[in-house]
Order: structure tokens, then sequence, then C-alpha cells
């Protein structure tokens, strides 16, 4: 039987990093909130808007002179990694196409066709009546996993570590996002909601390894655990990668639920690990569970 | 070696058969109707939308240019001449003197539908400005549809979605219109008339009709269906319209002067009730004699249409029924309406979304053979993972081709997060099952399916009230998702995990 002094020496401690993380997170969002009265910078799809991609470039001067009328305009730029050749420029503001598209045409020199743009709008209300539902899906969402998680374990304590982990897994991406300013949008809301189910995998798998089975010994059992939550998340990042260094011409929304994703499974590697294990190596031996 | 193929094998095979059927990769050559005007002699005939032109006047037609050769080499004609246009459907015998007045395009390889995201085109969320029942929700689905069919714009979906807070909506998509036609079409409201000669008799709306009778079989039915003199059949259908004492004056007055005409089903006043819908004429009725200068509140409304066979006039004959009572009731819509979210995408953006996408899916795809490689360094399990992979994403793919969902970007990417939690499950398998344990691989089986299990359901709750929050625009995502998990769980999984048992017996 392989022992590992090292691992019930330090898995209390452990515990600190994905607490720290998730602690900063709350007092980040706290802090954000405070300063811009909401969780999360929203999209036109969210806060209501124009969006008009065009299949083309479009200069640093001519968003500049954009910029001058439209204060609140910004611009993204898709780009093929490989040839570096501009595929799109998605330009947000929150005004109606209307005004909008005159100025843009009169900046490019050409006309917006159906062939050469795509142009997004949502009303104000709609998206605020969008963001409130996401929200509310959310939090719904977060109730439904968190009573199958119950069902499923039927113990206060590692049910209550799973749900606690699956909490982190949000807050701590979401703070990432904001930290970088990205704005989301309806989709990458949908985005939390994946992670909801998908991080509890690893959870789940710890859980059940760890203390429904009873061959050989707990640290072993954990230790199994990790290495195929491990490999299975690793292999879900990894996957999900090539969207962004590979082929980096895809919908906006699939790349913000895929970057979402990424956060949160990078969050969830620690929560999981480093402190969920460690729980559950507590709870555990309390209950004699060898 | 031999292995012996066990029942949940077949069952994916026989799955994945389905789905190849669902899918139906079509690899037969000619074109397909994509619009048509109606009251087009075309239309008459009975050509529609969707229907597959093998050849004109014996020429065969394979793909999009033999068509335009044909059709330029008949038209222009001075007389009318003889046009035969033979279908995958039936052959249809058309005398004009012009080309027919319908667009055609390439036939769908396969019958995935895309997204507006992805093959490009218009879609408004349309609210009404006051709270409408479903059956007004409905109603006002017929009219829009009725109008945008009227203007010729084809490959439209109008439908009522719903949110969270109970909010109604109707959404509409068109591929290929631009925002600017949709935004006249939707906000504009539809002006119906009912004209004899230049007179008009009615209009829409409440002030002319007070009613119209739709489900009473009473005062609204089909009367009968006959066979033609060609083998095909038509039905009649009839029903009341209730006008009020002005427009029924109206009526009076301007057929006391108009002449009677004698026809083989009966006798008719020389001059035709026609049907306006925004000045496009959609209807034109007999009037029969009776009617002549009375003033009458209640008028009889009657028509027919044809098909090839008893059901298909029937089923025909209802649906022009329904149109044009849904015409006269709300030609003109008693609320204003608002466009909460316009959105158009460029076709030419949607094809390098497309391209991307397929490419990314190859990538993913060897790059998580490579790591399975890496980790298991056995080629059968590789292969297996990467077999049962494809296997979920072909079956998700069929049963959205069988429900004709709209495949867009949210959908796809739950098809592809399907996937992933799929590979994650085959790793909690594959790491239980070779776990050196003195445990038999039945038992090692069954744990993993607990945690697969688990982490099915968690991720089905995650996504239900996707459903419904946003206006439904999400629900793709968590559509997909769900199909591609539950093919998971039910089909591909258990397959999976008796072909790892069978390779480690």
């Amino acid at each position: 039987m392989p022992r590992n002094p090292w691992y019930d020496k330090w898995y209390k401690i452990l515990f600190i990093v994905p607490l720290t993380l998730t602690i900063f997170a709350i007092v980040y969002l706290g802090m954000f909130f405070s300063n811009t009265g909401d969780f999360m910078y929203k999209d036109t799809t969210l806060a209501g808007g124009t969006t008009i991609t065009l299949h083309g470039d479009i200069s640093q001067d001519q968003i500049n002179e954009l910029q001058t009328n439209f204060p609140d305009l910004i611009v993204r730029k898709l780009a093929d990694v490989r040839s570096g050749k501009p595929i799109a420029s998605i330009i947000e503001t929150a005004v109606s196409p209307e005004e909008l598209q005159p100025e843009l045409e009169s900046v490019l020199g050409y006309n917006l066709t159906d062939d050469n743009s795509s142009v997004e709008f949502s009303g104000p209300t709609l998206g605020q009546g969008f963001y409130k539902q996401l929200i509310i899906a959310l939090i719904i969402a977060f109730i439904l996993m968190s009573i199958v998680i119950f069902f499923l374990f039927r113990t206060i304590v590692p049910s209550l570590a799973i749900i606690f982990a699956a909490f982190s897994d949000i807050l701590i991406p979401l703070s990432i996002v904001n930290y970088f300013g990205i704005k989301l949008s309806a989709a990458g809301i949908s985005a939390f909601l994946m992670l909801i189910g998908y991080a509890v995998d690893t959870n789940i798998l710890l859980t059940t390894r760890a203390i429904r089975n009873r061959e050989n010994t707990l640290n072993e059992r954990i230790f199994r655990a990790f290495k195929t939550g491990i490999f299975m998340t690793g292999t879900a990042i990894l996957a999900v990668l090539p969207a962004f260094f590979l082929i980096t011409g895809l919908p906006d929304s699939f790349k913000q639920i895929f970057f979402i994703l990424i956060l949160g499974l990078v969050a969830d590697l620690s929560n999981t690990w480093l402190m969920n294990a460690g729980i559950i190596k507590l709870y555990a031996t309390k209950k004699e569970i060898r | 070696m031999r292995i012996k193929l066990g029942f949940r094998v077949w069952i994916l095979i026989i799955a994945l058969f389905l789905a190849l059927l669902m899918v139906s990769p079509r690899l037969d050559s000619g074109v397909m109707i994509t619009s048509i005007e109606q009251n087009s002699s075309a239309y008459e005939e009975g050509l529609r939308q969707g229907m597959r032109i093998k050849s004109v006047n014996g020429m065969q037609i394979k793909e999009l240019e033999d068509y335009s050769d044909a059709i330029h080499s008949i038209f222009p004609v001075e007389n009318k001449t003889k046009l035969i246009i033979n279908t995958d459907k039936r052959e249809f015998i058309l005398y004009t003197d012009e080309s027919p007045r319908m667009s055609v395009g390439k036939i769908p390889r396969t019958r995935i539908k895309t997204g507006l995201d992805l093959q490009g085109g218009s879609r408004a969320l349309v609210k009404p400005e006051v709270d409408l029942s479903l059956g007004e929700i409905q109603d006002l689905i017929a009219v829009t549809s009725n109008r945008l069919n009227v203007f010729g714009i084809s490959d439209v979906t109008v439908r009522p979605v719903t949110d969270l807070s109970g909010n109604n909506f109707m959404l509409v998509e068109v591929a290929g219109a631009t925002t600017a036609d949709l935004k006249e079409l939707v906000a504009k409201q539809g002006k119906f008339e009912a004209k004899i000669g230049n007179d008009t008799v009615f209009i829409g709306g409440e002030k002319d009709i007070t009613d119209v009778c739709r489900t009473n079989a009473e005062c609204s039915r089909i009367e009968g269906c006959y066979e033609t003199g060609n083998g095909g059949y038509f039905c009649r259908f009839s029903f009341t319209v209730y006008l009020s004492e002005t427009a029924a004056e109206r009526h009076a007055e301007i057929t006391r002067t108009l002449g009677v005409n004698t026809t083989e089903q009966g006798r008719y006043l020389e001059k035709n009730l026609d049907l306006y819908l925004d000045d496009n004429l959609v209807d034109t009725l007999l009037i029969s004699e009776n009617l002549k200068g009375r003033v009458t509140t209640q008028i009889s409304i009657s028509g027919s249409d044809t098909g090839a066979t008893r059901e298909e006039a029937l089923e025909n004959t209802k649906e022009s029924m329904h149109k044009l009572q849904t015409i006269l009731i709300t030609g003109s819509l008693p609320y204003k309406l608002e466009i909460v979210k316009l959105d158009s995408i460029s076709p030419i953006l949607g094809k390098e979304f497309t391209k991307n996408l397929i490419s990314l899916a190859l990538v993913v795809f060897i790059l998580i053979s490579v790591i399975l490689f890496v980790r298991y360094r056995k080629i059968k399990i590789t292969l297996s993972v990467i077999l049962t992979m494809f296997s979920e994403a072909f079956i998700t793919l069929g049963i959205a081709a069988l429900i004709r969902w709209n495949l867009d970007a949210p959908s796809i990417a739950g098809i592809i997060a399907g996937m992933g939690t799929g590979v994650n499950d085959q790793i909690v398998i594959l790491d239980e099952s070779i776990s050196s344990t003195s445990i038999s691989i039945r038992e090692r089986i069954k744990r993993a399916l607990f945690i697969i299990l688990g982490a099915f359901f968690t991720t089905v709750m995650a996504m239900i009230p996707l459903f419904w929050a946003g206006a439904g625009l999400l629900r793709g995502f968590a559509l997909t998702t769900i199909i591609g998990i539950s093919v998971g769980i039910l089909i591909t999984r258990p397959a999976f995990a008796e072909i790892i048992r069978k390779m480690q017996e």
C-alpha cells in the first residue's frame, strides 16, 4: 500500500489556494458591483444597441473618426491566425442602426450590403429583459443542480462541498472576464450554465470514488480519481484551445462560450483537487471511511 | 480476432443507420423551387415551393445552369406555348407565354438545416404593443406568414416565442431578405380591400367585417370533393362573412347595376369580387346571382382548391380556406407591432463561419485522438472513443434533422459541448475498467455508470432553464446539448462500455 505522507501533511494547507481565489473573486465582484452597479459588462444583445460585423478591415483612423460621434463605440477584429488575414471587424455601440449605418458608410467610403456586413440590433428593454431572465435561468440551473447532487450523495458535507465548488467555478471566471473588460453576450451567459453542468463532473467522480467505493486506501482512491479527473479536464481544455490559436474565424458567440468554459475548467481544477479533495478527506477521516 | 457484437452495439448500429436516414444525404440531380409567386399560372397548376424539377419539355435538368438554359431556349415566345415540367411529385403542364414566375435553387444535399447565423438572412423579434393570448398570437402569425408569402418571400419561418416572464413574441426569420424589407413588411399594417371592379366594397378590420365564421361547422365547411376530368381532384369550401350595415349597403349599391353570366357552375354576376392584400391581388371570387342588389350582412364566400389525390385536394382546400379567413378577419391588425430585435447576417460571413466550424471539428477530433493514444497507448481504445464521439455527434445531427431544427452557432456549440461530455464519460469508463482491483469488470463499469448518470442529470438540469430564458433564442444550445448527452447515456455509452468489457475479458 503506497502511503502518501506528503498529502496527509499538506492537504489542509492546500485549501488556502482555492479559498483565497474564491474570496478574492467575491471581493473583486463586490467592488465591481459597487463601481458599475452590475455584475458584468454587457454587450449589445444584453444592454441594447447595434453590432455591425464588417466582412473586412477598418483602420484605426476610421475608428477614431467614428468615436468622435459615438464615444461608446468599440471595435474588435477577427483574424485568421495562420494567414493573419482579417476576417471580420465587429463594431458595437448603444445607438440604433439607423444612426450608425450612414456614419459608418461615409467613414468607410462604401455602402453596407448583405454581402459585406451583418447588422444586429437589440432594443434596450428587450436586452434588459434577456439579461434578467438569463440571470434567473442561472439561479434556477444552480438550484436544480444542487438538488441532483443532494439526491445523488444524500450526505450534507460532500454535497455542500460540490455545490460550493460549482459556485466558485462560476465566480472565478466571471471576475476574470470582468477584469479583462470583456462584454458578455447572451451566449456567454449560457456558457456559465453549461459550466454548472460540466464542472461538477469531476467533483462527482471524486466524491463517488472516495466515499462510495471502499477498496484500497482513501488516499489511493482520491489519487486515482485525481488522475482520471485531471485527464478529463485536460482533454476538454486542449480540445477547446484550437478555437483560439488555430481556427480563429468563428462566430463571436461561439468563442465567448469556449473562453468561459476554459476559465471555468481551470478554476475547477483548483476547486476540485485542492479544496474538494481535502474536504472529502477530512470528512471521510471523521466518518472513519478508509 | 473476432468479437461477437452484443445487443447494445447493435442498438448503436441501428441508431446510426436511422440517423443516416434522417440526415438522408441526397445525391439526385435537379433543381429545387425556392419560391413561387402566387396567382401565377405555375402556382395555379399546383407547382409549389420545395418541389424538385427533373426536366422541362423533355430537357433534363441536372443543375441550375440547365434550368436557365432550358427556360431561355423556350422564352420569350409570341403565343401561349405548352410547357411540361416534370418534378419529383408529378408532371405539370402549363400553357403560358412567359417564363414561370418562380425562382429555383440547388437541392440541399442533406436534410440538416442551418440557422440564420450560418446561412445568412434576416430575423426580427416582434412584440405586439398589447398583451395577446396564444390564439391571437396564432392569428398574427398566420396573417404575417400570408403577407410574406404574398410578397413572394420564400424560406420564411414565423413562430411564436414565449419567454420566462410570460411575454409573447413573434419571431420572423427569412433567409435571403434584407432587414429593410423585413422591417417594412412587419411594421406596416396589412391593408385588406375587397373590390368589385374599381369600387371598394369592404376593407379589413372590425369596421366593415364584424365577424368571420371559422370554427363553427355550420357556417364554415368543406362542401365536398370531386374528381376532375384529368385524374386529379378538387374540393369546394364555403364560409360566412358578417358585414356591417354600411358595408352591406355599399355592396348592394355596387352590385345593383351588374349583369349576370351563366356558367357551367351556375349563374354569377359579370364582375368578380377581388381581394387585395397590401394592393396585391390575392384571390378572386365569383358573386352568386341572388346577391345582386341585396342589402345583406351575411355573405357566403366559397372557393376551391385542387390536388393530385383526394387527400391532397382536401388538405389544400382546408389551407386555402383558412388563409382566406385569416386575411378577412385580421387583414389589418387592431394593434401596433414593435420590432424589438432586428438582425441581418451576411451570407458570406455565414459561409466563412461554417467553413471554420468544420475545420475546428476536424482539428478537435484529431487532437483528442492523439491525446487518448498518448494516454492509453492502444489504437483499439482510441478508435472506439473516437467512433463513439463521432456516433454521438452524428446521431444528434440526425435527431436535429428529424425535428427540423435549425442549427445555429449556439446549437453547434451545444453539439461540441455534448461531445466533450461524451469523451469525459468514456475516460471515466476506461479508467474504471482498467483499474487493477479485485472487483469484477461488471461492477467497475456499474460504478462508472453511476458517475456518468450523475454528470448527465446535473447537465440536463443546468440546461433546462435556457429553453425559455431570452425568448428562446439560445434554445438551440440547450437542445443540442441535452440531445447529445441523452444519446450518449442511452445509446453510445452502453455500447462503448460493452466494447471495452469485451476487450478486457
